[in-house]
């Protein structure tokens, strides 16, 4: 009983704790992000703009190599291009959060090991930047590509892409901190995953044989539920249910090991 | 384990460690985090402590390089958890450690300060209403608006100080630094810390000027290689410690040479004396503007005015004469006068605090004031005079004038020892 009553205390941190950190820190969450935005436009000419300039210019190239010089409406059908930037803007900010998050602590450490910080704060400062930056440039790509209505549905698809990704998150702070190597080839990584989820292609025109990736890899299930959810289609429920069981466990190992870190993470930085 | 028996207990230590591990490669680290199975060599940095700490106490941690000084306050600064024990803490705590640690150089002095004071747990409300004290306290309210990376260093601790004592802290802890910048700032911020300890706040002070600490303080740690060698009322324990120090010195440094010396050897046998000895180490801010400074000290045997003086024992008439300019909207200061023997051990001092003697200053703002030692007592040797004007309670130090005279002693007898004793025989 013991056991089962420390398990749901367990569980019930895992989730209030991380997810609750922005909003009890929210003073801090809000300089730390002025603090970013200052360390990332300080001296530009075009300032603030340029973390929305980045991804929204990243689309336009995509846009402008594989619906203009490839010409893929007419190779893959009209709705090719408008599927690519939509399927690619949630990937580049899950990927960039991804790579971020390993060097979270090393980036950090001056804060923690000099002033009482809370270290709980960590996993919502790689998730906060990417939120404000792609949320905003997502809607206004669906704006131009599906409309008004999927503007505003585009809305919540970032926020709740990052807090999937929480786990992660916690994951790769810790392996990017004790293992070196890891934040090396996280990239490479990243990048065969983007090669086996259906982002440049549509998951129809993967091989039979190859189907299996699509149901092993979460990053497919998020696919088909932003297209479904902003082309206004049924939501896969299968991959909504994977999804959250994904989520639900392996949130309560990654916070465990986070936590179980802190102690070494002020003496090692 | 020791109780104050004072109420309303602020800070509890229970068998409070500190161990920190090393690791071969990294990746065993996260393996032992992982299976639970130990990977690491460890070394103490503080052996289980146990302290109670009562609101409004002053504690003050002495201990050599090494000792566990930092890494206790570090502990109870928060920026460390412990290895063992249990650390209850009751109160805000605003640290003075590494100050401006926090300051990012691209923000502006204000956002700093808002960043700064939340990571010290305060909202937006609470440091919009410190802010502008701060600001006044800091004195660089036409910079706020500039990054930081503009400022000189001497404004970034004069922000950094400011914050860290207006975010009303319940426990202040300070490393070292008890005034803090140079002028008229050193002493402000040595004020400042004077009301924190009138206000009945808990301070934690850690310094190698064993004067202050036995001066300000209510008790006193003293760490040696991470275990609690002395606790207790700081005279016991500072003169303890002093003792210490001072066998420490005498095994590893060598006599100071006289008045034929170099000016490289003086240099050289200072800085030894300044890290080995019990001396008033704290860093003496240079006397700039606007600040109480030294003009001019004489110092007269039998008379004659010299640097290097050669001294009859139980006869010279010793004159110490220092003129000194005070500031019109400071008190004026005080003097301490000390004798160092050749060892850099303190013979003797004296000051007009201690003494009850108040200075006065002119209208030029100058003053004099001259300390007489009639017959004097020491026996042979050599012996160093130092200067210091310091502020009108005797303990903030505006300036150390270093060597002002060489006394070279000689005796006609052969007492043995370093001082005479008034005493008389009677043959019974």
């Amino acid at each position: 009983m013991t056991f089962l009553l420390r398990l749901l205390r367990l569980c019930a941190d895992s989730l209030s704790i991380p997810l609750l950190a922005p909003v009890k820190h929210r003073a801090l969450v809000r300089m730390l992000v002025q603090r970013e935005i200052a360390s990332r436009t300080s001296g530009t000419a075009l300032g603030r703009l340029w973390p929305l300039l980045q991804p929204a210019l990243q689309i336009l190239g995509f846009w402008f190599l594989f619906a203009v010089v490839y010409d893929m409406r007419n190779v893959r059908g009209p709705g090719f291009a408008q599927y690519m930037l939509l399927s690619m803007l949630p990937w580049l900010c899950f990927s960039e959060v991804l790579v971020r998050a390993t060097g979270l602590f090393r980036e950090f450490s001056p804060l923690f090991t000099r002033s009482r910080f809370p270290l709980e704060v960590l996993p919502t400062m790689a998730l906060v930047m990417p939120m404000l930056v792609y949320t905003p440039v997502l809607v206004l790509t669906a704006m131009w590509l599906l409309g008004l209505v999927a503007a505003l549905k585009a809305v919540v698809v970032i926020p709740l892409l990052l807090v999937w990704t929480l786990p992660l998150v916690l994951l790769c702070a810790v392996a990017g901190l004790f293992v070196r190597d890891f934040g090396q080839a996280l990239p490479f990584v990243l990048t065969l995953l983007m090669y086996l989820t259906p982002i440049l292609y549509f998951p129809d025109m993967l091989p039979a044989g190859m189907r299996i990736w699509l149901w092993l890899n979460p990053m497919s299930d998020w696919m088909l539920l932003i297209h479904a959810w902003l082309n206004g289609g049924v939501l896969p429920l299968e991959s909504v249910a994977r999804l959250l069981a994904l989520w639900l466990l392996l949130l309560v190992p990654c916070w465990l090991w986070f936590r179980r870190t802190e102690l070494h993470v002020r003496e090692l930085l | 384990m020791v109780d104050s028996g004072f109420g309303n207990k602020v800070i509890s230590l229970i068998g409070v460690g500190k161990s920190y591990r090393s690791y071969t490669r990294d990746i065993d680290r996260a393996l032992e985090i992982l299976t639970g199975k130990v990977r690491h060599y460890q070394y103490d940095a503080l052996q289980p402590l146990s302290l109670q700490v009562a609101k409004g106490e002053v504690i003050g941690v002495v201990g050599k390089n090494g000792a566990g000084k930092s890494t206790l306050l570090k502990l109870l600064a928060g920026t460390l958890q412990p290895s063992s024990g249990q650390l209850e803490i009751n109160g805000r705590v605003s640290a003075i450690l590494e100050l401006g640690a926090s300051f990012h150089p691209e923000m502006t002095g204000h956002d700093n300060v808002y960043l700064t004071c939340a990571i010290q747990g305060l909202s937006r409300q609470e440091t919009a209403a410190a802010y502008e004290a701060i600001v006044n306290f800091a004195g660089i309210g036409e910079f706020m608006q500039r990054p930081v990376k503009t400022y000189s260093s001497g404004m970034v601790m004069r922000l950094a100080f400011a914050i860290a004592t207006h975010v009303d802290p319940d426990i202040l802890i300070i490393d070292e630094a008890l005034s803090v910048g140079d002028g008229v700032f050193a002493r402000r911020s040595f004020d400042r810390i004077m009301e924190f300890r009138q206000a009945g706040k808990t301070i934690f002070f850690c310094s190698h000027s064993l004067y202050q600490v036995e001066a300000l303080c209510d008790r006193v740690l003293w760490l040696d290689g991470g275990r609690v060698r002395a606790e207790g009322a700081p005279a016991k324990v500072i003169t303890a410690y002093g003792d210490f120090l001072q066998q420490e010195s005498a095994i590893v440094q060598p006599p100071l040479v006289t008045a034929t010396a170099t000016a490289e050897a003086e240099a050289e046998a200072e800085a030894e004396a300044e890290a080995a000895s019990t001396a008033t180490t704290v860093a003496t801010p240079v006397a700039a503007q606007a600040v109480p400074r030294v003009m001019a000290v004489k110092v007269r045997v039998d008379g004659t005015e010299a640097r290097v003086h050669a001294v009859q024992s139980g006869k010279s008439r010793i004159e110490v004469e220092v003129r000194f300019l005070s500031v019109a909207a400071l008190p004026v200061p005080s003097v301490g006068l000390v004798i160092l023997g050749g060892d850099g051990r303190y013979v003797a001092s004296m000051g007009t605090v201690n003494d009850g003697i108040a200075l006065r200053a002119g209208a030029d703002l100058t003053g004099s004031v001259m300390v007489t030692l009639p017959d004097f007592p020491l026996l042979k040797g050599c012996y160093v005079i130092e200067v210091y004007l310091l502020c009108e309670q005797g303990l903030h130090i505006y300036e150390r004038v270093r060597q002002v005279a060489e006394l070279n002693v000689e005796q006609r007898g052969l007492e043995l020892g370093i001082v005479t004793l008034p005493h008389q025989w009677q043959v019974l």
